[in-house]
């Protein structure tokens, strides 16, 4: 009975993982293709190089938001201090700012001719110093992009301890750094990690901020396989690495995490302890100078920018613009969502079976892959569907699927399916099996189950899960910019447009947009987080 | 059983999410729709929105022809294009830089297009050997300088750049861009790989800052004190000077007794696989007119390829020069060998 059960479940999700990893696979075929002259000339040449300036950064990154965002984390929910109930919230908002547009800002502030440095010549007679040399300063800026995720998840964990935290830290009478250490910071462990993968899977497949900083990562040797040498296949090769260091990435957080979550459940206002006199003001110093540094003040510049050319910036075409921005962000998200869900629903099927986590793991690793090599994934993909239906005596699908949204939706879902799906399948590790079995032994229907329990009770994962999707589409360039249909351009293109020509004033106001867009993004999920902290 | 039901509800779900949104996409688009029909030019373009709308606004002014255009970025446009094959929208391909031109030809993704009115309008050095694509904006890669801190009489060539007097008061952009790969091409085809690749040692030892990600990043280094002498395309200067007219910058014209400034353009040609063909022919003539190349000119302070219109009046204060006349075809066949030369000699 239950094995036969199995067999349609397995299909189905085997059906839907296998549609969404499609452009992981794609990637891997094309070592059916090797081209050794290339491989020569960048084996013998750069990829050294490469390797270890990108693990410079990944190892950069990674530990600058491990501490930056566990430690706001645990100031936010742990210690009462001035200002901490809105910087809680105000921590999120970096979020809503695309990377490379951070970048530029900071470039245009902290570069040898930006104006903080000009000023620190000219004032207080300080050499001057190139910024891009060396890596620290964009380790810096990927950390201030970056950290939110840690941040994020971190002080769900946290919020969920907090009561324990309170009785165990009265009975023991220990200090607050021995509990953070002892008893805080290991049971946020897999939250934290949680984080530190998602980051370190975006920093590699950044384009936008290396290419501005002019910092080679390994990315930098897919597009010049891609641009310079024009061989798609070794981009594609290339590529495929990257996908494997994620799934190793992916395989080790695994192992080291039980469930992270981007949703809290905070019971009680109270936190544990009381920061008072100068602690108190030198922690709202250094939450609220974060704060500054990573969205108060890029926004700030941009607001000047913007202000200065929005007479000859903005048109009727940013209706346009904000309207299929809109209609993208929300059917991406609506789509990924649901697929996700069903991915993630407990079931006894899934459970026994090695296969189905496997396929659903590959599902989730398009997050790895730079948004335009997807696309171009996707596109071969599609074409060879194409080649197959047609010797088959089918015809091609390609006028249907190139040029519709059809296979841009596709490609969101595909590179942001890990999001959603870690988000949702933490919510549904929740239910305990003593639901499901009391549940059937009440006679109740799986279908029943599912809505009256199941999806309930994974509400707040989905919530969240949905709304990062969305704020991620909406900043999404490389994929859009290349699978858009005529007449679907985003505010991310228009910002890219006008900034790649270095019009940066006018660039501001499709980013400015677009921060205020992300920030209601990020409103609503504040608005669901506290709700469904009231509620469950 | 259940399963089923769910699956089914999902799948619903599903095609019903779908459908609407095709819908609002359809009612959304309509108007692009209804503009599609034997009047309308359909472009890709890796040139940016705001520097081809003026230009399209003014041909439809002029014959009635809609024009459509999707952006994007060269190398992926040309990907696109590869894939849609003759299912492809596209009637022209326009980019910048002669090696994506260049390549699009190879990929054969272009038809030859050789009218009368082209040849006219256009040199041949500008033009595909085999009328493939055709150049339609000329913008020149040379030196720019700080008045306040080098004499004019220091300056000569590229290579001249390489020499010890210009140790860590060097900018360059990123060897990543189409700009730097084809001057670095064109010092192949002038001077041969050897001696080309001894001039890119040159200068990255004569760096004084990580290469730059744009051409304007060049000249605000040079104007903050970084370095003092570095090497831009003109309308980016030209640009400067718009915003701020009393900058201590100086274009000067580099290899005039050798083999002259590189040149490279911006262009298009008409897809293989255009339904308006006509329409194609008709849009690339008009803009190798008079008309169209003063407003090039005028948009983006470059050189008209049209060699019989006078350029834009700033563009002209900065003086006459003699270009280097490399076939720019050369520049795209050469651009693997550069690139690979400049990731050698660790120029980033």
């Amino acid at each position: 009975m239950l094995k036969e059960k199995c067999i349609k479940s397995k299909i189905w999700i085997s059906f839907i993982a296998l549609l969404v990893a499609m452009p992981i696979f794609v990637v891997a075929f094309s070592w059916a293709m090797p081209e050794h002259e290339l491989w020569a000339h960048f084996s013998e040449n750069i990829l050294s190089g490469l390797i270890s300036s990108t693990l410079v950064l990944l190892l950069g990154v990674g530990v600058g938001v491990m501490l930056l965002g566990t430690v706001l984390a645990y100031l936010v929910v742990m210690v009462e201090f001035p200002g901490g109930k809105w910087l809680e919230w105000a921590l999120f908002l970096p979020f809503a700012i695309p990377a490379y547009v951070l970048a530029f800002v900071y470039l245009g502030v902290f570069d040898y001719s930006g104006y903080a440095q000009v000023w620190m010549r000219e004032a207080l007679d300080l050499p001057g110093f190139d910024v891009r040399a060396g890596s620290w300063a964009i380790i810096l800026t990927f950390v201030l992009v970056f950290y939110p995720y840690v941040y994020m998840m971190t002080r769900a964990s946290f919020k969920r301890q907090k009561l324990n935290m309170i009785e165990a830290g009265r009975l023991l009478g220990a200090s607050p750094l021995r509990v953070f250490f002892q008893v805080s910071l290991p049971l946020a462990r897999p939250a934290v990690a949680a984080g530190v993968l998602v980051t370190l899977m975006e920093t590699l497949a950044d384009f936008g901020v290396v290419s501005l900083f002019n910092y080679d990562t390994f990315t930098t040797a897919i597009y010049s396989a891609w641009g310079d040498f024009r061989s798609i296949e070794v981009a594609a090769q290339l590529a495929s690495l990257l996908v494997l260091v994620a799934f190793l990435l992916i395989y080790f957080e695994k192992k080291s995490r039980g469930q992270a979550k981007y949703y809290s459940s905070d019971v009680t206002n109270k936190k544990p302890y009381q920061a008072t006199g100068l602690t108190a003001w030198l922690i709202s110093l250094f939450v609220f100078g974060v704060f500054m540094l990573s969205f108060a003040m890029p926004m700030l510049q941009l607001v000047i920018w913007g202000w200065s050319s929005v007479a000859d910036e903005w048109s009727a075409k940013y209706f346009d613009l904000i309207a299929s921005t809109s209609i993208l962000t929300i059917s991406a998200a609506l789509i990924t969502v649901m697929l996700a869900t069903f991915l993630a629903l407990p079931s006894q099927c899934k459970k026994a079976s090695i296969w189905l986590k496997s396929v659903i793991r590959l599902a989730t690793l398009g997050y790895a892959l730079p948004g335009s090599v997807m696309a171009v994934g996707l596109l071969y993909g599609i074409n060879q569907i194409s080649i197959i239906n047609i010797h088959f005596g089918g015809e091609s699908i390609n006028h249907i699927i190139y040029g519709s949204i059809t296979l841009l939706l596709f490609a969101y879902v595909s590179r942001f399916m890990a999001i959603a799906y870690s988000s949702i399948e933490a919510s549904a590790q929740q239910i305990k099996p003593v639901f499901t079995q009391s549940a059937r032994l009440l006679g109740a229907s799986r279908l029943r189950l599912i809505w009256q329990v199941y999806l309930p009770m994974m509400t707040p994962g989905i919530l969240a899960g949905g709304l990062l999707v969305a704020v991620d589409v909406m900043k999404e360039l490389p994929a859009t910019y290349l699978l858009r249909p005529f007449g679907w351009d985003t505010l991310a293109i228009q910002t890219y447009e006008l900034s790649a020509e270095g019009l940066y004033e006018r660039a501001a106001v499709p980013a400015l947009i677009m921060v205020v867009f992300g920030a209601l993004l990020m409103a609503v999920f504040q608005y669901l987080d506290k709700k469904s902290s009231r509620t469950s | 059983m259940d399963m089923k039901k769910i699956i089914s509800s999902t799948i619903v779900f599903s095609v019903l999410t779908v459908s609407s949104i095709t819908a609002v996409q359809a009612t959304y688009s309509s108007p692009e729709v209804q503009a599609v029909s034997d009047e309308t030019v359909t472009v890709y373009s890796s040139r940016k929105e705001h520097l081809i709308k003026p230009l399209f606004e003014a041909f439809t002014k002029d014959t009635g022809i809609k024009v459509e255009y999707l952006t994007g970025k060269g190398g992926a446009l040309i990907e696109r294009l590869k894939l849609e094959g003759d299912n492809t929208q596209a009637d022209m391909f326009m980019t910048v830089d002669a090696g994506n031109l260049w390549y699009a030809g190879s990929q054969d993704l272009f038809q030859s297009v050789q009218t009368e009115t082209i040849k006219s309008n256009i040199p041949v050095h500008l033009r595909d050997p085999k009328g493939l694509w055709t150049g339609l904006s000329v913008r020149a890669r040379t030196i720019v300088y700080s008045t306040d801190r080098v004499k004019e009489q220091d300056l000569s060539t590229y290579a001249n750049l390489a020499t010890d007097q210009w140790k860590d008061r060097l900018c360059l952009r990123t060897s990543k861009k189409v700009y730097s790969k084809s001057l670095v091409a064109s010092m192949i085809y002038n001077q041969g790989e050897d001696k080309t690749g001894d001039i890119i040692s040159g200068w990255v030892n004569n760096l004084s800052a990580t290469p730059n990600a744009k051409d304007s990043h060049v000249m605000n280094s040079i104007l903050a004190g970084q370095c003092d002498v570095g090497i831009v395309n003109t309308y980016y200067f030209g640009r400067l000077i718009a915003k701020t007219p009393d900058s201590p910058l100086k274009l000067f014209w580099a290899n005039q007794d050798t083999t002259g400034v590189h040149v490279n353009v911006s262009g298009a040609g008409v897809t293989k696989h255009a339904s308006n063909k006509e329409g194609a022919v008709q849009l690339l003539e008009w803009l190798s007119s008079a008309k169209a190349q003063v407003i090039y000119g005028s948009l983006n302070k470059e050189y008209p390829a049209n060699q019989k219109v006078a350029s834009d009046d700033v563009v002209s204060e900065w003086g006459s020069f003699k270009q280097d006349e490399m076939n720019l075809s050369q520049a795209g066949l050469l651009q693997a060998r550069a690139v690979r030369l400049m990731q050698i000699k660790g120029y980033r």
